[in-house]
């Protein structure tokens, strides 16, 4: 197969995915016994004026008219509108999502280069002193609970050290960057603020490397286990007969073979980030994705939940179609 | 290598400071995620109430009086009350030269609009007028400008208190008619426009609202009653409480709002640091309820037994770490008519005895429903094992609000622990609700259908006189305590960690959860 139709039957594929989450999520979120309307209205609302607000707001309609309303609207490129915030859904996820897609980006980045560079060390000198010391590393990494590693780094250097600040994505009295793409450190590049892009990196790298830690330990595992696999292969040896120094035989024979399925794995981390990690967010006051999927879970907003949901699993598919394809391009097989 | 990265981080360490807070400006962390919309005629979230009321005026205002909550004048000087057949006549009299703190002037027409908003919007805040009488059908009729500077209300025949309450902000705050209208979208008066800034007369005016980052306020020199201390609040949203506390003890923030009863008991230990901790009775209690429609719960000895088995201080001292106060009244303490009746202390035989003179020796089993905080579960495994000591079985879900109160407004619960937010100062907020099944508020939830009950609360609700009111209202707290579906346990206390440098908090937090009052709050 060609790479341009096993893309187009990849995209198709998706949107078949696309579909099924919605309609499951649309299913669970009418099956529960919940009154997101009554919720929202506060304890005290009396019924009346609670069964007034579900007409009003259609939800007291037979549920195959309710999901044909919101497929059609989403079909229409209307997610809907939010019935806490009662802002359009788009406009809510435009709003979270770049604080997300940043905080993302610099914890993958964080995690690439921390957990290729040991995998690649423990590899070499397996059964050495850094071998085990990756080894404790990537344990405590993938156990260790983000809520509590969060709060220690935060106790230590907020708190006790102060050599970072506290919570949030900026300074209260940093006057913050124009706005072009939402990430902050670009934006504030791209407007000349440098005291914002001092500002915001300085609010990032605590929760960067809370998220980045527990995807380093998975990624130097894997790179560890990839890379001990490609050396023991006879085109290695034939590399290290020929003459080739240690660290060629690494870097340009070894590494490039064993990166394949450490790609997926950066993928996949990478897609996981971009849903939103709701406990960092939450402990370093980040105003992301994660935190709006959950609050409207907890008060059954439907339409920000499917919205939030169909956004995370198209972006999240684009992803793994990004994986495949780099995995297509390097190696034809995966096209049958 | 390793050289070169700790350069870097120290470098990284020096190049960064951190700003204390300016002396004009309040740095609040809290979690505001309840914050759903800061319009007058749609917020109904405690915090976000408190934002509310001061960016907006209303015609009254709630104030502390000698430690009672009272509705004192605010833009309008006087008013008068007229009895014409089944109408109470109210005229109100606004100051004159009243300005928004846009500068635009501010008329009798501003008010009737905001009224008429309410009603038109009809969300949360909406019923509370329909309680006076005032509704959307009949609002051209009974809403009136009378001149620019007079407002005639026509309402139901109602204690003078619960009027003058209702309207007083946050649902009563007069917005700005010409700005709002302008801004509409899809008819909509103005409603996305007011979600995240304010149009109103109040003392201080929200700047901005950055779902889930900050809500920005500033004074409003224009106020009537002078520009208050404070130039500008910031409110920072932090949701983790202990994140809150280690910022207000750094110094970052002035005020932690949302911090654990683990934290606050930690802080009455510890006097004499750089913050303090601020206490005040909240305007809200705590209650068990039972479905008076549900097997054993239909007979009033097993409700009583139930009363009899908690453990009301086991409550108060280990779950609310003493920040709770002991009342099993539905009213607040010091409210008008109160009267102090707390006749149940945990007492396993005379539970028991009560059981089997019910004709359930053995117990029977139930379940609880609650929401899914850590202080409900810690209340709900308590009184499971109050309740196993007398032979009945509990079993515990939780479940988040939005499923809680689907369950409850449909009177599906057998046993439910949930909380009551007051709505307007006066003992009828409470009795309605508690004691009055046809207002189908709680006594209906639990099907508690006495009529004797519901007569003593509608009664009192409309007598004008205050010494026959009082005696109602003192008749039905005797009547109800015994025979009700709820077992009260206790009126909470609200807490805050606040750094020395705040003063005056102590006064404005006087009637948290129903009114804050930031124009009393300086800094050193």
């Amino acid at each position: 197969m060609k790479l341009g139709s096993f893309i187009i039957r990849r995209l198709f594929l998706m949107l078949l995915v696309l579909f099924g989450v919605s309609v499951l999520v649309f299913v669970i979120a009418k099956v529960i016994p919940a009154d997101p309307v009554g919720a929202i209205l506060g304890g005290n609302a009396p019924i009346d004026l609670v069964e007034d607000m579900k007409r009003r707001l259609g939800l007291d309609k037979p549920l195959m008219n309710q999901f044909i309303d919101y497929m059609s609207g989403i079909l229409r490129g209307d997610l809907g509108t939010s019935l806490k915030s009662n802002r359009p859904v788009a406009k809510d996820i435009a709003n979270f999502f770049p604080a997300t897609l940043e905080l993302s980006i610099c914890a993958t980045f964080l995690s690439v280069v921390i957990g290729i560079f040991l995998g690649i060390l423990s590899a070499v000198y397996r059964n050495k002193f850094i071998d085990h010391f990756a080894r404790v590393f990537s344990i405590l990494g993938v156990s260790m609970p983000v809520f509590w590693t969060g709060l220690l780094l935060l106790l230590l250097f907020y708190f006790r050290l102060g050599w970072l600040p506290g919570t949030g994505r900026l300074g209260l009295f940093v006057t913050p960057p124009t706005r072009y793409t939402g990430l902050y450190l670009l934006d504030s590049l791209l407007s000349l603020n440098f005291e914002a892009f001092k500002d915001a990196l300085a609010h990032l790298v605590l929760p960067s490397i809370v998220l980045g830690y527990s995807a380093a330990a998975s990624i130097a595992r894997i790179t560890r286990s990839s890379m001990l696999d490609v050396l023991r292969q006879d085109f290695i040896r034939t590399a290290k007969a020929k003459g080739i120094g240690k660290r060629l035989v690494i870097y340009r024979h070894a590494l490039r073979n064993a990166l394949i399925p450490v790609v997926t794995i950066i993928g996949l981390t990478f897609g996981g980030l971009l849903e939103g990690a709701v406990l960092t967010e939450t402990i370093f006051g980040w105003p992301g994705l994660g935190r709006y999927i959950v609050n409207s879970l907890l008060l059954l907003d439907y339409p920000a939940i499917m919205g939030g949901t169909l956004f995370v699993a198209v972006i999240y598919s684009l992803v793994n179609l990004i994986v495949d394809i780099i995995y297509a391009a390097l190696d034809p097989r995966m096209r049958i | 290598m390793w050289k070169k990265i700790l350069l870097v981080t120290l470098l990284l360490a020096t190049v960064l400071s951190f700003a204390k807070t300016p002396k004009d400006t309040l740095v609040i962390a809290a979690n505001t995620e309840i914050f759903i919309t800061l319009d007058p005629a749609v917020c109904y979230e405690t915090f976000a109430a408190a934002v509310v009321t001061s960016a907006y005026s209303g015609l009254t205002k709630i104030e502390p009086v000698n430690g009672v909550l009272t509705p004192v004048p605010d833009l309008a000087e006087k008013w008068e009350v007229v009895q014409e057949g089944d109408v109470t006549v109210w005229t109100f009299y606004l100051r004159k030269g009243l300005v928004f703190a846009n500068g635009d002037p501010l008329t009798a027409e501003d008010v009737v609009f905001s009224f008429k908003r309410v009603l038109t919007i009809n969300k949360s805040p909406a019923w509370l007028f329909n309680e006076l009488g005032l509704t959307k059908e009949n609002m051209d009729q009974t809403i009136i400008a009378k001149d620019p500077l007079t407002v005639v209300l026509k309402t139901k025949p109602l204690a003078r208190n619960i009027v003058l309450s209702i309207i007083a902000p946050p649902w009563g705050g007069v917005v700005n008619k010409k700005v709002v209208l302008a801004n509409q979208v899809n008819n909509d008066l103005g409603e996305a426009y007011l979600t995240d800034k304010s149009e109103g007369a109040g003392p201080f005016i929200i700047v901005e609202w950055k779902r889930k980052e900050q809500v920005i306020m500033q004074s409003n020199p224009k106020y009537w009653a002078g520009e208050p201390p404070l130039k500008k609040i910031i409110i920072k949203d932090v949701p983790e409480e202990t994140t809150q506390f280690l910022l207000v003890q750094k110094g970052d923030v002035d005020i932690a709002w949302n911090i654990t009863t683990e934290q606050a008991a930690q802080l009455r230990e510890t006097k004499g640091g750089n913050i303090r901790l601020v206490t005040t009775p909240e305007q809200s209690n705590e209650y068990v309820a039972m479905n008076c429609g549900w097997g054993p719960f239909k007979d009033e000895k097993v409700r009583l037994a139930i009363k009899y088995a908690i453990d009301y201080d086991a409550i108060i001292n280990s779950v609310m770490r003493g920040f709770a106060i002991l009342n099993q009244n539905f009213m607040p303490i010091g409210y008008f008519g109160y009267i102090e009746l707390n006749p149940f202390k945990r007492d396993v035989q005379k539970a028991k005895q009560l059981l089997t003179e019910a004709g359930y020796p053995n117990g029977f089993e139930v379940e609880i429903i609650t929401s899914t905080t850590d202080i409900r579960r810690n209340e709900a495994i308590i009184v499971q094992s109050n309740l196993a000591d007398i032979g009945i079985k509990a079993n515990i879900v939780q479940m988040p609000s939005s499923e809680m109160y689907a369950k409850y407004r449909q009177q599906g619960h057998q046993m439910i622990i949930a909380g009551w937010g007051i709505d307007y100062p006066d003992p009828d907020a409470l009795a309605k609700p508690f004691a009055n099944y046809r207002v189908k508020q709680l006594a209906w939830r639990n099907m508690w259908y006495d009529d004797h009950a519901a007569d003593l609360a509608e009664k009192a609700g409309v007598e004008l006189n205050d010494e026959k009111r009082a005696q109602m209202y003192k008749e039905l707290q005797e009547y109800w305590i015994t025979r009700s579906a709820f077992a009260m346990l206790y009126q909470p206390v609200g807490f805050w960690a606040v750094s020395n440098d705040v003063v005056g908090f102590e006064r404005a937090v006087e009637g948290y959860t129903l009114t804050f009052d930031f124009t009393k709050i300086s800094k050193k």
